[in-house]
């Protein structure tokens, strides 16, 4: 690659109709600005990008509403000092769809090497040497990778991979049978020939509706099955056909990688960037010793605009969002605390997430037992909820605006 | 006066607090159960009293050695060597309950608390020149207990039905009789019931009289109702002699804090709460409808509601403990733990959530 050569970054957001899993947290704000570790869903591999020299540009892509992205757009390309730009997909395209909709704008300043990042992955996202791997091997396409126990390795892309030249041998999306314990960490690097193979894939797919068209019943039939000519998945059209032929190659990470499905994971996902932080930005982590400011153990971040009683007890892995009050006495592990949360005197908050606005009262306890894969091993309150004195809320997910004057545990709160 | 105090088993239904000391000895209001009958007998002016006891009458009786100065009461066991019912023990200290003055005698049952009128009940003896009286108490459901039919004006016993499925009366017997020596010779040496074999025969003859409790009466065999116990026995303290109680800006409702206890800075307490001698509350602590026994200390921020913190426990900051938890002598909960209706037996630690009522080993 040449000093000159530019890059740039492309990350998939997706649109309000995929971030079911998520709810209820998902009702109010778009999954992908959602704060782990006290910072947007997105804004961790757009920091990420920051690093990647020579990048010119970084686009969000995805078909959520533009003005949901419009502050958070203009604010971060501030703060970065580059330009951060969303593009709204008219409908879902698919991840190779939704990049090649765009080509002319990705392609504008004629950048060498296109990073595409699916936004729900928590990683360390090695951009950089991923990229240095990716011009040594020579191909159209490098993809991160990870070694996951067997028994997980269903639930994503499974992949086998040349362990010397590091070649993509073979790809299948959630197998039903056991291929391999590396999957796909949603994490590329492109040349700007994908756009070609992308192109391919739609021409492909036009010619065979067109030589299928042999009955009106088949035909019928497959304006069902098939997929529109412009919904191009990456996995299933790109990487499986692809794989094999000597143009896509993986990188291996043995650092952290999680997918972040759910409002349980999102927790899990927290403690990592929290972690992370540790290294990459120690100033935004807590401190405190419990004389002039709050007992810290642990990760933990503070949003300035918080306002923490200096005999509260905060960490290991606790975030709390802006404007949030927490009250003398307060013991909180292992939690999200989102915009404008109120916790009362002596309450305590473990494994849990609490929405927007929502209020604790004195001695409640707002707890689970930390299982992030489990439908209720987080407890979580959505925006709005309020919890009465000394009630205790175990196990639990609890629609917005909802006001608990009985414990429950155990229960979804309609 | 003599007394007769129906102390009986291992009082099983109160483990695991009687795994480490009797029954009568377990504390209720901050004073061993036992306690609080011999003060309304002595009060009442009963010298000597028997306890009717059939394990660890040495345990019992060392204890006790210390009240029997303090009082100035005569206290000694008559210790059966195998079960002999309700009547049976009165018959087995039979010799330590009689004496030349041929005065009656009470009988108590050591699981009831109440407000014990007894001389309110020497009156009524006197009155209706019976052989026997017994006091009984209004239920709401009567259909669970022995119910005494009487003659409303006199008092005077018809029958006992037990556990009646027709609504007979509401009257049931309280377990607290006072008899004249002849009941005595009515009772033979061996297993038998005073309600099924002993009364029935006196109300025969016309010469049983109840009674009717002024007040609370509260069986606190177990738990919960050792609970509901305390809550009534509080209002009826606030009633009485209300200066007992605690008062301050962070009491709710009715109170007693041993006065060597120590309570911290912000906590909220009661209502329905006793804390006995030498306990330590630290800050920001809240506590309702709950027993903290002798030595305990509850650390900063902890909740505790309608539980029992048996001796020298702790409970950790932040901790919750509530739901008819029950934690035996020197148990300790950790920090920020929650029990929910967790049985815990003595010298235990508990380090993991107890979310569902259960017990631990």
């Amino acid at each position: 690659m040449d000093s000159s050569d530019k890059v740039v970054a492309v990350i998939m957001v997706g649109g309000p109709t995929k971030g079911t899993r998520f709810r209820p947290l998902s009702f109010n704000t778009p999954k992908p600005l959602f704060p782990l570790a006290g910072q947007p869903m997105v804004h961790h591999p757009i920091s990420a990008c920051k690093r990647i020299p020579n990048l010119a540009q970084i686009y969000l892509v995805g078909f959520h509403e533009e003005r949901e992205f419009a502050l958070y757009v203009s604010s971060i390309s501030n703060e970065l000092k580059l330009p951060v730009r969303y593009l709204k997909e008219d409908k879902p395209h698919g991840s190779a769809g939704g990049l090649y909709y765009f080509r002319d704008i990705i392609m504008e300043d004629s950048p060498s090497h296109i990073f595409l990042l699916n936004c729900d992955v928590c990683c360390s996202f090695p951009l950089s040497s991923m990229l240095d791997a990716h011009i040594k091997y020579g191909g159209m396409g490098t993809m991160l990778v990870i070694k996951v126990s067997a028994e997980f390795a269903n639930q994503f892309g499974e992949l086998v991979a040349d362990p010397d030249t590091h070649e993509l041998l073979h790809y299948t999306e959630k197998p039903e049978t056991f291929v391999s314990d590396l999957i796909n960490c949603g994490v590329y690097i492109f040349t700007p020939d994908i756009f070609a193979a992308i192109e391919d894939v739609s021409i492909n797919r036009e010619g065979r509706a067109n030589l299928r068209r042999l009955s009106s019943f088949e035909a019928l039939q497959s304006a069902t099955r098939t997929l529109p000519k412009d919904f191009v998945r990456l996995d299933q059209d790109i990487l499986s056909p692809l794989a094999g032929k000597k143009k896509l190659y993986t990188y291996e990470t043995n650092d952290f990688w999680e997918q972040i499905k759910t409002p349980g994971l999102s927790l899990r996902c927290s403690e990592l960037y929290l972690a992370q932080f540790r290294h990459t930005s120690p100033h935004l982590l807590a401190s405190g010793d419990g004389i002039k400011n709050a007992t810290i153990v642990g990760d933990a971040y503070i949003h300035p605009s918080a306002k923490v009683h200096p005999s509260a007890k905060i960490g290991p892995n606790v975030s709390i969002s802006a404007n949030v009050r927490v009250g003398a006495g307060v013991r909180l592990i292992s939690c999200i605390i989102l915009d404008d949360v109120e916790i009362k005197e002596n309450a305590v908050v473990i494994n849990s997430i609490v929405g927007w606005k929502s209020s604790l009262g004195r001695w409640s306890r707002v707890q689970a037992d930390g299982d992030y894969n489990a439908k209720l091993g987080i407890t979580i309150l959505g925006e709005g909820v309020a919890v009465e004195d000394e009630l205790v809320v175990v196990n639990s997910i609890v629609l917005p605006h909802k006001i608990l004057n009985v414990s429950v545990q155990d229960e979804i709160i309609l | 006066m003599k007394a007769l105090i129906l102390v009986g088993g291992f009082g099983t239904r109160l483990r695991p607090l009687t795994l480490s000391v009797p029954k009568p000895l377990v504390d209720f209001a901050n004073k061993p159960m036992i306690l609080h009958q011999i003060e309304a007998l002595k009060a009442t002016g009963v010298t000597e009293v028997v306890l009717a006891i059939n394990y660890q009458p040495e345990v019992m009786l060392n204890f006790l050695k210390d009240f029997e100065a303090k009082l100035g009461i005569t206290i000694s066991c008559s210790q059966e060597t195998e079960p002999l019912g309700t009547a049976g023990p009165l018959a087995l200290a039979r010799d330590k309950l009689i004496d030349d003055s041929g005065e009656p005698f009470f009988v108590l049952n050591s699981d009831v608390i109440s407000e014990y009128p007894l001389k309110e009940m020497i009156e009524f003896h006197k009155s209706h020149g019976g052989e026997a009286s017994i006091m009984v108490t209004k239920v709401d459901e009567p259909s669970k207990y022995g119910v005494v039919v009487m003659e409303e004006t006199t008092g005077q016993v018809e029958k006992f039905v037990e556990k009646p499925k027709l609504f007979v009366g509401n009257k049931i017997n309280a377990g607290i009789y006072l008899l004249n020596p002849s009941v005595l010779d009515r009772i033979e040496l061996r297993p038998t019931s005073i309600e099924k074999e002993v009364f029935p025969k006196i109300a025969a003859e016309k010469k049983l009289y109840a009674m009717v409790l002024p007040g609370f009466w509260m069986d606190i065999g177990q738990p919960r109702d050792y609970i509901t116990g305390l809550r009534l026995y509080l209002d009826s303290l606030r009633k009485k002699s209300s200066s007992k109680l605690a008062s301050g800006s962070n009491i709710v409702g009715n109170v007693i804090v041993d006065e060597t206890a120590k309570i911290g800075e912000g906590c909220l307490i009661g209502p329905d709460v006793a804390i006995g001698p030498g306990c330590v509350v630290e800050s920001g602590v809240r506590l309702s409808r709950c027993t903290v026994m002798r030595g305990v200390r509850i650390k900063k921020h902890a909740c505790i509601s309608s539980s029992i913190i048996g001796w020298h426990s702790t409970v950790g900051q932040w901790a919750r403990v509530e739901n008819m938890t029950i934690l035996g002598e020197d148990v300790h909960v950790c920090d920020e733990i929650y029990s929910n209706g967790g049985v815990v037996l003595p010298h235990k630690e508990i380090k993991s959530n107890i979310l569902k009522p259960e017990i631990v080993m």
